[in-house]
């Protein structure tokens, strides 16, 4: 069922959020979605705060989309429940809807209807409109007002389809690859705007993607997942101060006993050597694992920590080792 | 959201609707002209059934617009028309992406599906409308005038038969996620309800058969047999296609 019967039948009201719910823009707990018998979202759990820039990480076919549509209520879970301001996902659909802005991942929009009848198409089924906030996002992209959707380049589409989830005034903005196939220059004005003057109004975004570096330049908060899983879920800033890449050069080639103790500290996500180099990914106290490591009987010649971006610490916690971490 | 629909069905009901209009008017047009060939036919090479079917349906002006337009025509071009709605609602949005578009805003699928139904259903009925309109007018024109009444009874007879092959486009439509497969289906479903009408003594259960009734037309009776069946009958796929698309994920 996509909604219960007694919200089903009728455009619900838009209520004011309750004060505890606007802490939590969404709380997912142990969510489970399958597709025939293959679980496409296997027990995620994690919260979203809002007024957060989310960024919703992992490879193709790990669960992004499904999650996202099971929030919409374009899915029912199979397990485990969602809930967006506090609203269910599974029976208060229409409530969920009524506080969030969607744009798709294929961007698609009536290409038959032009501009302002997309408008007003976008006015009969929304709840709350106001025209004048899509007609300034619609100036700011420098998107022709009159045109017909159809004319209009892909890199303009994913504009005006942003500029149209807005107009519904949502308190929580979801967004699914917004930017896929795009080129850099539309991209970049995309996630312009979108910090410079969506997240800037404090409304929450929670976007999937799988260009790193645009996740990393926008977001504040990320999470990984992984065949249905969650990897990781942090706030960025915490996560690039807790995760180091620590770079050890010995004067001797150090011994394979060394290497195993190194790779069994605590704290150490993987590592590699290369001849007297070694380079450890660490997460947690790296201090105390310099210190701890120095201490040990084998010469060093020199120890280096160095910042991860977000695209080493994507890649380390998609290895196959780190499974379940 | 109306006007969407209806922007989007504009072309498929402009088209059907001039076929139809041409073929009324030339079903209203050419009795007095055709009367005559199809009296010389109806003696030659056809088989006894036919030659009796086409003398009656030869036999008067009324009888032969009523078989030209109710019984066949209007019949066929309506179904095809519904189909071609019908077949777009829902799988038109699957497939080209829009449905999240539709589905991410905040009113129910029930009225999404209704308001799509609602705005196919009165392109049918303005279309068959307007044939019954150019019907009446030509007729007259002809010197034959037609009892309004009548048309009126079988133009509504037309209409909820049509609603039938509308609700099963929509409810393959809900099913599938092209167009091509919808269509398909609920022509060959709507021809597979006509089949018994061929078929000696198997006329009661022709659907088809109860969209075009002789005596209403002929202001002989009242439908209401016809008239409930098609009422149930056009609604039962609607229902179906409400449950299926209520519960469906996407």
């Amino acid at each position: 069922m996509s909604e219960k019967k007694s919200t089903s039948t009728a455009a619900v009201k838009k209520e004011s959020l309750p004060a505890f719910e606007q802490t939590t823009a969404i709380e997912i707990h142990d969510l489970v979605v399958k597709y025939g018998s293959k679980r496409a979202v296997d027990g995620l759990t994690f919260k979203v705060p809002t007024g957060a820039i989310f960024g919703f990480l992992g490879p193709n076919g790990s669960g992004k989309t499904t999650t996202i549509k099971t929030l919409l209520g374009f899915r029912q879970p199979d397990g485990g429940s969602a809930r967006v301001f506090g609203y269910d996902v599974a029976s208060q659909s229409l409530q969920v809807r009524a506080h969030v802005g969607f744009v798709s991942e294929t961007n698609s929009l009536y290409d038959f209807l032009t501009i302002p009848q997309l408008c007003a198409f976008c006015r009969s089924i929304s709840l709350e409109w106001n025209q004048r906030v899509v007609d300034r996002y619609i100036g700011l992209f420098g998107l022709p007002a009159r045109e017909k959707v159809g004319n209009l380049s892909k890199g303009m589409k994913s504009q005006l389809a942003l500029s149209l989830a807005l107009g519904s005034n949502p308190d929580l903005l979801i967004l699914d690859e917004p930017t896929a196939g795009l080129d850099p220059l539309a991209r970049h004005e995309f996630l312009n705007t979108l910090v410079s003057e969506v997240a800037a109004e404090g409304k929450t975004i929670f976007f999937s993607s799988h260009i790193l570096s645009e996740v990393e330049a926008v977001s504040d908060w990320v999470a990984i997942i992984r065949k249905g899983k969650l990897v990781l879920c942090d706030e960025l800033d915490h996560l690039k101060q807790t995760q180091k890449v620590v770079k050890l050069t010995y004067t001797e080639l150090p011994p394979a006993t060394e290497i195993e103790m190194l790779n069994s500290l605590p704290g150490v996500m993987s590592l590699a050597q290369e001849g007297r180099s070694v380079r450890l990914v660490a997460h947690g106290d790296v201090d105390a694992l310099t210190q701890t490591i120095q201490a040990r009987p084998y010469a060093l010649r020199g120890v280096e920590t160095v910042d991860l971006n977000l695209e080493d610490l994507f890649l380390e916690y998609m290895k196959e080792k780190n499974d379940g971490r | 959201m109306v006007v969407k629909e209806l922007i989007e069905a504009r072309w498929k009901a402009i088209i059907c609707g001039l076929l139809a209009l041409i073929l009324v008017v030339v079903s209203a047009a050419t009795y007095d002209l055709l009367k005559p060939a199809l009296s010389n036919t109806s003696s030659q090479q056809m088989p006894q059934f036919l030659q009796q079917q086409v003398q009656q349906l030869t036999s008067s002006y009324n009888l032969y617009v009523w078989g030209n337009w109710f019984s066949k025509n209007g019949t066929e071009i309506l179904a095809v028309l519904a189909a071609v709605l019908g077949a777009g609602l829902i799988a038109g949005e699957v497939s080209k992406g829009t449905i999240f578009l539709l589905l991410g805003k905040p009113i129910s699928r029930e009225r999404t599906l209704l308001t799509k139904y609602a705005v196919s259903a009165l392109i049918l009925l303005a279309v068959a409308m307007l044939s019954s309109m150019a019907l009446l007018v030509t007729a007259a024109i002809a010197g034959h005038p037609q009892q309004i009444g009548g048309v009126v009874i079988s133009t509504l007879l037309l209409c909820l038969g049509e609603l039938f092959v509308l609700g099963l486009a929509l409810l393959f439509s809900v099913l599938f996620k092209d167009v091509l497969r919808p269509l398909l289906c609920a022509l060959i479903i709507t021809i597979l309800t006509a089949i018994p009408g061929f078929i000696p003594n198997w006329s009661a259960w022709s659907l088809t058969g109860y969209w075009s009734s002789q005596a209403a037309y002929l202001g002989q009776e009242f439908p209401t047999k016809a008239l409930i069946i098609c009422l149930v009958v056009a609604v039962l796929p609607l229902i179906l296609a409400l449950t299926l698309f209520r519960r469906q994920a996407y």
